[in-house]
């Protein structure tokens, strides 16, 4: 009997846990918490206990497919490799190579998304490359790298128990972060003061000592009232605002319409409780905020983002520890996806595509002429699919199918593709569409790293052999490069594609596997005797001060009405992650959820004649979806919830696709619908 | 899964005590088992509030007093019942379901986990309710070696060693026993004797 434990990296959030996958003669047992791992400390949540349930599942994918007519087929890699070349081929040289699209993956590793953003730059010739932090965080991104000049998380997950205050707002933070909500209840323990904004109620805001409930939609105005209160109290931190900052007089005059009057009209948190939040903020030494999805998923998810950022500023809450601002990213790597270059706006290491000196510098590192235009982001992609301007996608384990809004839209845009491959574990309601499916090593079954949240290069490391004849995504990218006649696509190991990375991306500079094996090193890291970085802005911004934006608030773009009289908002749980594809898999968490549910307040239950446990309709401009209703204190009056991850109810039928001008992601956060019985 | 041989296990004494339990209870063979014996640091000790850290023999480190009591403990015994019930009902309040005080318990080893069953715990998200936590303290009464790994690996920092210490001390005043040790039988499994109670066979 040969037994293993194998040390590897949590594949679900990004809190990036370090755990033992069991191993015995080659099947996958178990996960033992790792007791000496910095962040988990040997603790996991239920996802982390049961990581290796779905590895070795019989859906999993296990050789390539290809489409013939309508129907699917076993194929060699050497067909279905030769078929996706080949048509892209056919399709780049008709329509030019903007009228393909290269879909990456959060679940993937950061070399392999290096390779997929190569792929698509370099040997396809286009920046048509996205992936789904454009759904998550792409206002961040967006809100942060002009407020601060870095879109990251500013502070690390230990720095929570630390803090004397924590304002979480739009996180779910124990649900969907276990362990960081963790390090929260910690500070909480030790007296610190954790304040929750949120429409529902949450495991942590049930806890927490300041519990305030918002309307969706209306964060700039509580914000800006927040703001307004310090300001006018005088619990502004005068030296940073004056030493660190510029644009100070405009924040002001935007933020002084904010009284509590009139937050309260807008928002619905009552005055006192805003006014109190506020104080509790701004006087404690050191505050930390965290949030997530309920920020940046608004049509004006950038301008709620820079709110954030003013209010961090204007208390001097930043650069220091247990301070900042703290955007908590879902996926296991989607801050190393970001980080790889896999946005359309962006080279590896957040290197700008509309300035020419990088252009000139990726196409001397890679040998080949590059596009000078900004890419297609996912949500435009799909708009531009149904106009006809792009033509063929390679998806790497994308499920839009259930994460985009408006499904049945993105069902349109799908159908219309003239060649659509995807490389996937499981089959799922977005591979159903592909001509050619190509079965993909899943975390366990591969090396490389993921970088998580608090932008730390976390190992993954091989446990099991892949199922069939999968391959790790990095091989199919090498493969598929070759095929479109590029250089460059010759790399033997993930530790060889992660040194050409730390060559041209200088915020990863320093990184190399050999390092990582021993030390874990948050980025900024530039050269190889560089500690790394925990904390950012210290000393000065990176783009030298940091700015204050003059955001107001507007209204989400889709109202209730008559017809549609209800808020809708939409989120996750502690038991499934995203679409499904693994966690429903996996016996022990499917079991505690197992079924689509809608949450409604117990007014407005009644209000509609609905009971604990009716099926009940919900339907939105967009369509419609049956489940269970749950009656429940736990929400505001006037807002219905649904988790989006069960495909037998998809919550993204009904959200709205509008989105936000500057980061394009959509309002996943906010539509009207009505409830029924069914 | 192995079938055949000697296991040898590096034990401190609380995983002394966890084999006897299994022994007792035929999940481990006695005969089988080579003990190698780890006395506690004193570190270790005071994290575990720990009154009984010596191995039967010492193989690795050196031997340390034992801490007497859980301060928590003596605060809360000292407390009313009712302060007693809210300060559980507020730590219960922050569980976020992992099952990891099971998952990590030596002497968890029941096939069908009541934990499981929705007649008890309804899978209605999280906190998942007093029930699990009590379950959970009705079924460790009798079996708790008290090694803390349940309060070590619980996200929450719920304080579940404490329970389990008061848990032990009410098992200890009501029949006397402790468990852990090699030759005697928990009391809750043979209250039934050769011969029927007299109470209950009036009823009949």
């Amino acid at each position: 009997m040969n037994v293993e434990h194998v040390l590897t990296t949590c594949p679900y959030c990004g809190t990036g846990c370090y755990f033992f996958l069991q191993v015995v003669d080659g099947r996958l047992i178990g996960v033992v918490p790792c007791k000496t791992d910095e962040i988990s400390q040997g603790r996991l949540c239920i996802k982390g206990y049961n990581a290796h349930a779905f590895v070795q599942h019989p859906d999993r994918l296990k050789h390539p497919m290809v489409k013939d007519g309508r129907q699917l087929r076993k194929a060699s890699w050497e067909e279905a490799l030769d078929k996706i070349a080949s048509e892209i081929g056919r399709i780049a040289s008709k329509h030019g190579p903007d009228s393909i699209a290269v879909f990456a993956s959060a679940k993937c590793t950061t070399e392999e998304n290096y390779l997929f953003q190569k792929l698509a730059r370099a040997a396809i010739g286009t920046n048509n490359v996205d992936h789904c932090a454009r759904l998550c965080h792409a206002s961040t991104i967006s809100g942060l790298v002009l407020s601060f000049g870095s879109g990251a998380m500013t502070n690390s997950i230990q720095e929570f128990e630390k803090a004397d205050c924590v304002l979480v707002t739009g996180s779910n933070t124990l649900e969907a972060h276990p362990l960081i909500g963790s390090r929260i209840l910690r500070a909480m323990e030790r007296g610190a003061k954790i304040i929750v904004i949120d429409p529902r109620d949450t495991p942590l805001s049930r806890v927490a000592r300041f519990n305030l409930h918002q309307k969706p939609g209306t964060d700039i105005a509580w914000i800006n009232g927040m703001i307004r209160t310090i300001i006018r109290e005088g619990l502004l931190d005068r030296e940073f605002v004056e030493s660190r900052t510029t644009q100070f007089d405009a924040l002001k005059e935007a933020v002084n319409g904010y009284t509590p009057e009139k937050v309260e009209d807008i928002t619905g948190i009552p005055k006192h409780e805003l006014l109190e939040a506020a104080r509790a903020y701004a006087t404690s030494e050191k505050a930390m905020i965290a949030y997530a999805m309920g920020i940046t998923q608004h049509s004006n998810g950038t301008d709620l983002v820079r709110a954030l950022a003013n209010l961090v500023m204007v208390t001097g809450n930043i650069g220091k520890e247990a301070t900042g601002l703290n955007p908590l990213r879902g996926q296991c790597n989607v801050q190393g996806a970001c980080d790889a270059g896999c946005l359309p706006e962006f080279y590896p290491g957040y290197q700008k595509i509309d300035d020419p000196e990088m252009v000139e510098k990726f196409e001397k590192a890679w040998n080949k002429p590059l596009s000078h235009d900004i890419g297609t982001t996912i949500t435009c992609t799909l708009e531009k699919i149904i106009s006809g301007e792009i033509k063929a996608v390679i998806a790497f384990g994308e499920n839009v199918m259930i994460s985009d809004p408006d499904i049945a839209h993105v069902e349109k845009a799908l159908r219309s593709l003239e060649f659509f491959a995807i490389a996937e574990i499981f089959p799922t309601e977005t591979s159903h569409f592909a001509d050619v499916i190509l079965p993909a090593a899943c975390y366990a079954e591969k090396d490389g790293t993921f970088t998580n949240t608090d932008r730390k290069i976390r190992m993954l490391r091989k446990a099991v052999n892949p199922p069939g004849e999968a391959w790790p995504d990095w091989k199919i990218v090498c493969e598929l490069g070759k095929r479109f006649g590029a250089t460059d696509f010759e790399f033997s190991s993930p530790a060889e594609i992660m040194k050409e990375m730390a060559s041209v991306a200088p915020i990863y500079g320093g990184i190399s596997h050999d390092r990582s094996e021993s030390d874990v090193i948050s980025w900024p890291c530039p050269s190889k005797d560089h500690a790394g970085t925990k904390i950012l802005h210290t000393e000065s911004f990176k783009i030298g001060k940091g700015i204050f934006a003059p955001v107001h608030h507007s209204p989400p773009k889709e109202q209730t009405s008559d017809e549609y009289p209800l808020i809708m908002t939409t989120g996750r749980n502690m038991f499934q992650f995203h679409t499904g594809t693994m966690t429903r898999r996996s016996p022990k968490l499917e079991r505690e959820a197992p079924e689509p549910y809608v949450e409604i307040s117990r007014v407005d239950a009644k209000k509609f004649g609905i009971s604990e446990g009716d099926r009940v309709r919900v339907t939105s401009r967009r369509g419609s979806i049956t489940l269970v209703a749950r009656v429940t204190e736990r929400i505001i009056l006037g807002t219905i919830f649904i988790p989006f991850h069960y495909s037998e109810a998809a919550a993204n039928r009904l959200t709205n696709p509008a989105w936000d001008p500057i980061s394009q992601i959509p309002e996943l956060k906010v539509c009207a619908a009505r409830i029924e019985k069914a | 899964m192995i079938s055949k041989g000697k296991i040898a296990i590096v034990c401190r004494k609380c995983e002394e005590k966890a084999i006897n339990e299994l022994a007792k209870r035929e999940i481990l063979d006695n005969d089988r088992i080579i003990r190698i014996g780890l006395a506690c640091s004193e570190d270790q000790i005071a994290l575990c509030r720990c009154n009984d850290p010596v191995p039967s023999s010492i193989d690795l480190g050196e031997a340390h007093r034992g801490v007497d009591a859980d301060e928590m403990a003596l605060d809360l015994i000292a407390a009313t019942s009712e302060e007693r019930l809210n300060f559980w009902i507020r730590q219960f309040r922050k569980c976020i379901k992992c099952y990891a005080c099971s998952i990590n318990c030596p002497v968890c080893i029941c096939d069908e986990c009541v934990l499981e069953e929705r007649t008890f715990v309804p899978e209605k998200g999280i906190p998942p309710g007093l029930a699990f936590h009590l379950i959970r303290a009705f079924h460790l009464a009798d079996k708790c070696i008290e090694c803390g790994e349940c309060e070590r690996s619980c996200p929450a920092d719920i304080p579940l060693l404490t329970l389990r210490k008061m848990t032990k001390g009410d098992m200890k005043d009501l029949f006397g026993y402790s468990a852990g040790d090699a030759k005697s039988i928990s009391p809750l499994l043979t209250t039934l004797d050769e011969q029927p109670l007299e109470d209950e066979s009036h009823e009949c």
